[in-house]
């Protein structure tokens, strides 16, 4: 179709070269352009807004650093997150997704193109996914052919998994993140062929590219070492990858250092110990390899069994040492529950309480990858047919963050690129295999070939099947890709939308933003805010309001606290509000309309976590369950879930309103049932604010008693 | 001219809001009073009030006219309730009202009797004061005076029975007490017993028989007592009108086997009446600063370590005007949750209190706090709110002498490094030459 649509250009009688270099730049412009478009539907259905809640801190910290400049934001001592212990907002954020939009804002204002810094939050993430796309391309290319390359590009240019991370509107690190890390794996691929110190050397600025833009670099420091040590391991270890890993490893991890959050971390954390050892192996490895060309097999022999005996036995000192003397730092939170996904659920139930933490399901594989989940092992299985030092990596890197997305569900966006280029391989194969069959009506085939292939009598027939089958399949992947996109990945949190009503319309619920409105305009300008930690980025960027807790959890005991307040009865509540000056408690309730991530049904978090620390010992999660072991909010509920602040301040007045017809009030839509507290007064709060569909109710907590009773 | 008409228009403006806000400051104070009798029986009591300085309204408490509100401010500054009996305030007075004009700063002073009724108890519960039942009275066979009539229910209070604050209460003379007894809630931690019993006293009913436990006992009964409320609304519970009658200012006390004495009632009422109206022990902070050392101004952010003098001024109101008040005592607390500093107060030359100190070595939101408790003043609090951060990357030290060993070892190796390049791509030229 392509080559028909050619012809009619005027260049039809161009060379085939320049005929291919043509439709290669148009494929790629048309995937990058596709990239970008499929990521506006929220955009164009709601407006050019951030539209998930933790993009709202990105979206803050951008505006700081374009409005004070990058001393200030490296600098910024944050007194309003984390009341009253602040947060040091410079030291403690991957700082380049900020730094990229500050870039490409003052590059456009430089041009006189007055943007403003909302919209290029607003459209970053879609502009790094056509980059991406284009990354891709390049990568594929490197690994297989230009054609395989082509195909990757236009897979991952709409594949789910990615898409539901870097839709507009979407400010999030992993939309600068992943082509970053393409980006890296690409110039990786490049150097490793040529050896290459320039090319190495663009790895290694990519890397830090990386870094500062995204936590996951850790995935990065550990794949590409696990590359050179197959390498060494199959024998294929060379000047060439010596040269590629010594230059990306030393100038990267020199580089990443330079990042204030990132520190000493290269050096002392057990995640960046394999990239050391690989290098220290390498030199090994290296030396061995010059001594052999230079020694007789016995000396060599002697020296061999020397050096590696020594070896062995200094490094298992050094490391020991170093693990007991606490030098290097113990594997943290995240990175346990990565090898072990019961890990967190057992011991931190800071990490567990978070969805995105949790394993994937077998469904969502599916959903977010389609036609590439069983392209993947038929591109996995070429690869390993021909085996190249490159082919390697890409199967290292298909084969451990399809564990990881197994493990995690926010890591099925590692998982989506590699997806794209091993499907990528494995359609690009099959079609080249099975298009020579097919009965050419093009004069310019060569005739050698139909000769070669006179195995079977019907492959012209069996060949348009197929070529037929993964026409459809890939036409399927389409749809199944725009359809995903449109109906799960690009309804903004912030607004919810819902098929309700008597006729059956469409219905908007703005509660969040007419709460934050509300807070901003309404209380006073140094008021605190008590809420559950999801909520803090927004209320700091929405409402300009200081919190106690953010998502940014990093500090356990605090969040513990305002868990132990949530999870207390209003006087012990009290106590703890009073002492971290509490001014409004913020809660989240989905009873009236049926929004199902409220805080009723994170309370088993909050009485978790609040009671993993020392001052919360007095809460045992056991008491929130009936005598049977069920979390229930009726009448059966256990009474100290029905006396706590958190159901009071959820189910104030809940009593007295009708929800549903036919049904009784108080009758409570997420949890289908009748509340069973439903006459109560608060003695210590008073309701300040109930957003319109309920979504959002703040309280206002009362000062001390006037007269002492 | 119609600017000159404007200027007019605002001037007039402006002196009725400075008329109607000096009004403010001098609101009457109202006497409710069971008849109007009871204006001759304790006029001395009145006169007192006046000679303070008080512009007193009388009104009887059942009157239909009564109201402390009006358009949604309070008419008095202060309300003597010398009505026990009763039943129902009239107008639009309640003991819930009464309530409400002390959360809204009003003081008040409140006598009862042993004839008691409900509406003064609600009040008194409100309070966290409880009165025993009507009828009852506080009795005492060993401290009564010598015009008793029998029932020991005239009864001496000796000085050490008050409460020692002498901003309360400065007199040191005995008291005679005729009337009902209080229990004070345990709970309240802002009551003041101003007056408790003597160790003998007791309440009862003196007619009947004493077959129940009695509800107060020794010194737990209260006489009189005091609460300051949180937004320092004074008010006084006495269970004795006698107490501030003419009849009790102008007798002497007689004890058994002691010389008869002038009571010490009059001066008693004067000390009560000037604390709960806030004529004395009245504080106020009136400024706060904070500054680097070095500096006249606050910064927006401290940064850990720093030198910072903190000062307030705190007055205190004096014979109707304000003074600086020069405690050595007041401290100043540096919080973060938890103090991080808590430091005493110098005062200064210029009628501040003063600390200097170095910040702690702890980042965060810090609130520089003076409480300041004491008997008989008013509670004072100060909140300031400053942000500490963390050094900026330029406040670093720039070399630190015990890394010097690194800086050599870096320095040496790229001295190294470049020599062993010249050598190195020297020799590898001769060698060529030499193979050539």
């Amino acid at each position: 179709m392509a080559a028909s649509f050619l012809s009619y250009l005027p260049a039809s009688q161009m060379s085939h070269e320049k005929k291919s270099t043509l439709l290669t730049l148009m494929i790629l412009t048309i995937a990058a352009i596709l990239s970008f478009l499929i990521r506006l539907f929220s955009v164009l259905r709601f407006e050019s807004v951030i539209h998930e809640f933790d993009p709202y801190f990105n979206y803050r910290t951008t505006r700081f650093l374009v409005d004070n400049g990058y001393y200030d934001f490296h600098n910024w001592f944050d007194d309003r997150a984390w009341y009253p212990l602040g947060r040091i907002i410079g030291g403690t954020i991957y700082p380049g997704l900020m730094i990229t939009s500050t870039i490409l804002y003052n590059l456009l204002h430089s041009l006189n193109i007055t943007i403003d810094i909302r919209n290029v939050c607003v459209f970053l993430a879609p502009l790094f996914s056509s980059l991406t796309s284009i990354v891709t391309y390049h990568l594929t290319k490197e690994l297989w052919s230009t054609g395989a390359g082509l195909v990757a590009a236009s897979l991952i240019a709409i594949v789910p998994g990615y898409i539901s991370r870097s839709v507009a509107g979407s400010y999030d690190n992993e939309g600068i993140a992943i082509f970053c890390m393409l980006l890296t794996y690409t110039l990786w691929i490049k150097a490793v062929k040529r050896g290459s110190v320039a090319w190495a050397t663009a790895c290694a600025v990519a890397y830090f590219y990386m870094v500062s833009s995204w936590g996951g670099y850790v995935f990065l420091i550990n794949l590409i070492p696990m590359h050179v040590f197959a390498l060494i391991v199959t024998g294929r270890f060379n000047v060439k990858v010596y040269v590629s890993y010594c230059t990306v490893y030393c100038l990267g991890t020199v580089m990443s250092m330079q990042i204030p959050f990132v520190g000493f971390q290269p050096i002392q954390s057990s995640e960046h110990m394999a990239a050391f050892g690989v290098f220290g192996l390498c030199q090994i490895v290296g030396f061995y390899q010059y001594a052999a060309s230079k020694l007789s097999k016995e000396e060599l022999n002697l020296l061999s069994r020397f050096v590696i005996s020594a070896t062995v036995v200094v490094s298992l000192v050094v490391a020991m040492a170093l693990q007991l003397s606490g030098k290097i730092a113990p594997w943290t939170g995240r990175f346990y529950s990565l090898l072990d996904p019961s890990y967190a659920k057992n011991n931190i139930p800071i990490i567990a309480s978070v969805s995105e933490h949790q394993p994937t399901a077998w469904s969502s594989f599916y959903f977010d990858l389609q036609l590439l989940v069983f392209m993947f092992p038929v591109g996995l299985y070429h690869c390993f047919a021909n085996l190249t030092t490159e082919n390697i990596f890409i199967i290292l890197y298909g084969v451990t963050s399809i564990y990881f997305a197994g493990v995690m569900v926010r890591l099925m966006l590692v998982l989506a690129p590699v997806m794209c280029i091993l499907a990528s391989i494995g359609l690009n194969k099959t079609m080249t295999s099975f298009m020579k069959n097919l009965e050419s009506t093009n004069k310019e085939t060569p005739q050698p070939k139909k000769r070669a292939d006179n195995s079977y009598s019907v492959k012209n027939e069996v060949a348009m099947a197929v070529v037929a089958m993964i026409t459809l399949f890939l036409t399927t992947y389409v749809f199944h890709c725009t359809w995903v996109t449109s109906e799960a990945y690009s309804s903004p949190s912030i607004v919810l939308a819902a098929r309700g009503g008597s006729d059956g319309s469409r219905m908007i619920f703005d509660d969040f933003r007419e709460a934050y409105y509300w807070m901003r305009q309404n209380t006073e300008e140094d008021a605190k805010i008590m809420s559950w930690w999801d909520y803090g980025y927004q209320i700091t960027a929405m409402a300009n309001r200081t919190i106690l807790v953010d998502n940014n959890t990093w500090n356990n005991t605090h969040i513990s606290r305002v868990g132990q307040a949530m999870s207390s009865t209003e006087d012990k509540a009290y106590e703890i509000m009073q002492e971290l000056d509490v001014d409004y408690v913020l809660v989240i309730f989905g009873g009236m309309v049926g929004y199902s991530s409220d805080d009723i049904n994170k309370f088993l978090w909050m009485v978790r976590i609040g009671g993993s620390t020392d001052r919360g010992t007095h809460i045992h999660e056991k008491d929130y369950y009936t005598p049977s072991g069920e979390f229930r909010v009726d009448r059966e509920g256990s009474p100290t879930l029905l006396n706590c602040l958190m159901y009071k301040l959820c189910y104030y007045k809940f009593g007295n309103v009708y929800t549903d017809a036919n049904k009784p009030m108080g009758y409570d839509r997420v949890r289908n049932v009748e509340i069973g507290n439903k006459d109560f007064e608060l003695d210590v709060l008073e309701e300040a604010y109930t957003t319109q569909h309920w979504l959002v109710r703040i309280y206002k907590v009362k000062p001390m008693s006037n007269r002492g009773i | 001219m119609a600017r000159l008409f404007i200027l007019l228009v605002i001037s007039l403006v402006l002196t009725c809001i400075s008329t109607s806000w000096t009004l403010s400051q001098t609101k009457p104070t109202l006497i409710l009073l069971e008849t109007l009798a009871q204006k001759e029986s304790h006029s001395q009591f009145f006169k007192i009030l006046v000679d303070e300085g008080f512009q007193l309204v009388y009104k009887v408490a059942d009157d239909s006219t009564l109201t402390l509100v009006k358009y949604g401010e309070f008419l008095y500054d202060n309300v003597v309730l010398f009505a026990p009996n009763v039943e129902e305030f009239g107008g639009n007075v309640s003991p819930v009202g009464i309530v409400e004009f002390i959360d809204a700063g009003g003081n008040l002073i409140v006598a009862a009797s042993s004839s008691i009724t409900d509406a003064i108890r609600e009040l008194g519960s409100d309070c966290g004061v409880e009165f025993d039942e009507d009828g009852t009275s506080v009795i005492d066979h060993l401290h009564y005076d010598a015009s008793d009539s029998g029932k020991h229910t005239t009864i001496v209070v000796e000085p050490e029975q008050l409460i020692a604050a002498p901003l309360i209460v400065a007199t040191r003379s005995p008291i005679l007490y005729n009337g009902v007894a209080m229990t004070a809630d345990s709970s309240n931690s802002l009551l003041l017993p101003v007056v408790k019993g003597s160790p003998t006293s007791y309440s009862y009913n003196p007619t009947s028989k004493i077959e129940e436990y009695p509800m107060a006992l020794g010194t737990e009964t209260l006489l009189v007592a005091a609460l300051q409320a949180r937004n320092n609304a004074r008010v006084t519970f006495s269970g004795s009108l006698d107490m501030f009658s003419d009849a009790f200012f102008e007798t002497s006390v007689s004890r058994s086997g002691l010389e008869p004495v002038p009571s010490g009632n009059r001066q008693f009422s004067r000390d009560i009446a000037r604390w709960t109206f806030k004529e004395v022990g009245l504080l106020r902070v009136s400024a706060v600063s904070h500054n680097r050392i070095g500096e006249t101004s606050p910064p927006t952010a401290y940064t850990i370590g720093e030198e910072v003098r903190f000062s307030i001024t705190i007055e205190e109101f004096i014979s109707g005007s304000w003074t600086p008040f020069l405690a050595s005592d007041v401290q100043m607390e540096f919080v973060r949750i938890d103090p991080f500093v808590r430091a005493f107060l110098e005062p200064t030359a210029n009628g501040t209190l003063e600390v200097v100190f170095v910040l702690p070595d702890v980042y965060g939101v810090f609130q520089f706090r003076v409480d300041y408790n004491r008997l008989g003043y008013t509670r004072l609090q100060s909140r300031t709110q400053v942000s500490v951060r963390p050094l900026q990357h330029t406040q670093y030290e720039r070399f630190i002498p015990s890394a010097f060993p690194y800086y050599a070892s870096a320095a040496s190796m790229m001295l190294g490094l470049f020599l062993f390049a010249l050598v190195f791509l020297s020799h590898q030229d001769s060698a060529k030459s030499k193979k050539d």
